[in-house]
């Protein structure tokens, strides 16, 4: 490992992954170093979810790696996953359980206290305390989103990952997401990645941005690109329609 | 599409959609090898029939026995189908649609009968051409007995699950603990339940927030298992032998753990997502149900060292007896994950099919029994690592 591995915290190289054998994300390379955050783009069912999914350790790689934090992930899977903090789908939350009991299983496994967040109360800084002590059936979307970002955070675990977790959010919540956000990314101590279908927030968040279409990325913007694109209102945002409507034009010459 | 059917068509594009997804090589597998296992089945089966034939032609007590074993296939294929049909009938996507209780139990209906009817009649093919193979009288009155007693088993199972299903749930369709006025806390569940991952026996046994809903199933559930333990214990006790109550406390500790394992938790992305490995997860899920196995346990085999102190062995042999077939469960429960009730089929099949072979090949049986636990050992460890 050569000595700009070793400061990547996420290593992908190379990746292809699926489900029953068919590819649904072909060749896909990326790194990140700490204090970068990624913003996923991609249309409906262009692979987003199933890249992160890969990226977790939830699906078999066809081909390539993972490595979280320089740990290979197909190797030692349970050692690469204790820097990892993933904000979980909704729906995929354990229902029966309240949230602050929540809170405390994933900070039992992450060996930290439930309360052990890197940038102040997460609870009361997404307005949760009300919910705590209610089951998770009952949370809205929204809610749901919060306690799941705020499991996320448990622990500081040094890549963080949110697969459309600004969905649902109200204005406030989000606002709060998008601080801690910046907060996390400017300590230097963590790398964060988000899929998100909200355009606009990529250029205001993300100091790196890729598109994927087809299961491939396809557009990449760097830094610079991206901070030039958040000066003029709206820029991104048609840039990011021009390669989608690209693309919707390419798929149907070729269908 | 009529309404009436609509649940039954829901079933049959899912069937015909997980068929069409399933990859080639793990059909032929299917295919390829539930044919030979059915063959060997059916040779067996013969060979048995041959075997009996001058005592299954005489008598008919044992076609007692497999009229009751057909109803009880037939039970437990209903609970399948009633279950099965009514998740569907209250799916998510349906629940906001205008469709009335009523509707939806006639869909579930009209789905487990339609689905039933096909079993129904192997059944009954099956019973008459043994009758035939032995050249029982009557062969063909016997196949109708046997579908008889086998839709009979069918039906009892449907209108039980649509009279048990209508009393506990479908008023709300909005949330699935919304009758939280019938739950109570139960405040010591922390303790059980703190080593990490702290509350998976309570996320596994779905105990909103750590309470506990008390429904009719769940009483009827405990007086039953109070019942038989009663009877246990008294007929040791009576009788100056610790055999009854030994086996009642195996049965029932078996019983408590089946009932209360679960082991969802190992295929959400809450758990796989996180460094924490397939066997202390699965360990820790059995944590919880071993308690209550163990709880249900202690009482009867108290009983038996009481009624007969000399044979002190026996309750200790049935206890690790008990340890023994809760471990192969869990290792079932592990395999099937959200479907506990096939994971118990398997698990009862599986056990039975070994006793039947350890008839004729003995020991040798045991080594076949343990390379499948092994195998779905390893498949659950393979699927939680990698999905």
């Amino acid at each position: 490992m050569d000595e700009g591995e070793a400061l990547e915290v996420l290593t992908v190289r190379g990746v292809s992954a699926g489900y029953r054998g068919r590819r649904i994300v072909a060749d896909i390379s990326v790194a990140l170093r700490f204090g970068d955050v990624l913003g996923l783009l991609g249309a409906n069912g262009s692979g987003k979810s199933t890249l992160l999914k890969a990226v977790t350790g939830q699906i078999r790689l066809m081909a390539g790696t993972v490595a979280i934090a320089g740990v290979d992930l197909a190797h030692a899977p349970e050692r690469a996953k204790a820097e990892l903090g993933l904000a979980i789908d909704g729906p995929e939350l354990p229902s029966a359980l309240s949230g602050w009991q929540y809170l405390e299983l994933v900070a039992s496994i992450r060996s930290c206290a439930a309360s052990d967040w890197p940038c102040g109360d997460v609870v009361s800084r997404l307005g949760l305390s009300a919910w705590l002590a209610r089951p998770i059936a009952e949370y809205s979307l929204g809610t749901r989103a919060k306690i799941s970002i705020a499991a996320a955070l448990l622990g500081s675990p040094k890549l963080l990952i949110f697969d459309e977790s600004l969905n649902g959010l109200d204005p406030l919540a989000a606002f709060e997401v998008k601080g801690i956000i910046r907060e996390l990314a400017a300590t230097g101590r963590h790398a964060i990645v988000i899929s998100t279908h909200v355009v606009e927030t990529v250029p205001a968040l993300c100091t790196r941005a890729i598109f994927l279409a087809d299961g491939r990325i396809v557009e990449h913007w760097n830094t610079q690109e991206l901070a030039r694109a958040s000066q003029a209102p709206g820029a991104f945002e048609s840039c990011v329609m021009k390669a989608l409507n690209a693309r919707a034009l390419h798929s149907a010459t070729v269908a | 599409m009529r309404r009436d059917t609509f649940v039954l068509s829901l079933i049959w594009r899912e069937t015909r959609n997980l068929v069409k997804s399933t990859s080639v090589s793990d059909l032929a597998w299917v295919v390829l090898g539930g044919s030979a296992f059915l063959a060997y089945g059916v040779g067996n089966a013969v060979v048995a029939l041959r075997r009996g034939s001058e005592i299954l032609r005489a008598r008919q007590e044992p076609w007692i026995i497999v009229l009751l074993a057909v109803f009880a296939l037939g039970l437990a294929g209903g609970v399948i189908l009633s279950k099965v049909a009514w998740t569907r009938a209250f799916a998510p996507f349906l629940k906001a649609l205008p469709l009335s209780i009523s509707e939806r139990r006639r869909m579930v209906a009209v789905a487990a009968l339609s689905i039933g009817a096909p079993f129904v009649v192997l059944a009954g093919a099956g019973v008459g051409a043994a009758c035939l193979r032995v050249d029982k009288p009557y062969a063909a009155a016997w196949g109708f007995g046997a579908a008889m007693t086998c839709a009979a088993g069918v039906a009892s199972a449907l209108f039980l699950h649509l009279f048990v299903a209508n009393n506990e749930a479908p008023n709300d369709l909005s949330t699935p603990f919304a009758n939280a006025a019938k739950s109570i806390p139960l405040p010591w569940l922390g303790a059980f339940d703190c080593a990490t991952p702290a509350w998976l026996g309570v996320w596994a046994c779905g105990l909103p927030a750590g309470t506990l809903r008390l429904t009719a199933r769940l009483f009827a559930t405990s007086f039953l298992f109070l019942l038989a333990a009663a009877l246990a214990i008294g007929a040791s006790l009576a009788r100056h032998e610790a055999a009854p109550a030994a086996v009642a406390g195996m049965i029932g500790g078996l019983i408590a753990f089946m009932l209360s394992l679960r082991c969802h938790p190992l295929a959400s992305p809450v758990l796989r997502t996180t460094p924490r490995g397939f066997t202390s997860t699965w360990l820790r899920l059995a944590r919880l149900p071993l308690v209550l196995s163990a709880a249900c346990f202690v009482g009867p085999a108290s009983a038996a060292v009481i009624a007969e102190p000399s044979a002190w062995t026996t309750p200790i042999a049935s206890g690790l007896c008990l340890l023994i077939l809760n471990g192969v469960y869990a290792v079932f429960a592990g395999f099937f994950l959200n479907a506990p009730l096939l994971a118990a089929l398997a698990f009862f099949i599986a056990v039975a099919y070994a006793g039947y072979e350890s008839l004729e090949y003995g020991g040798a049986v045991i080594i076949g029994f343990a390379a499948l636990i092994a195998f779905l050992w390893h498949e659950s460890l393979r699927r939680y690592r990698h999905g």
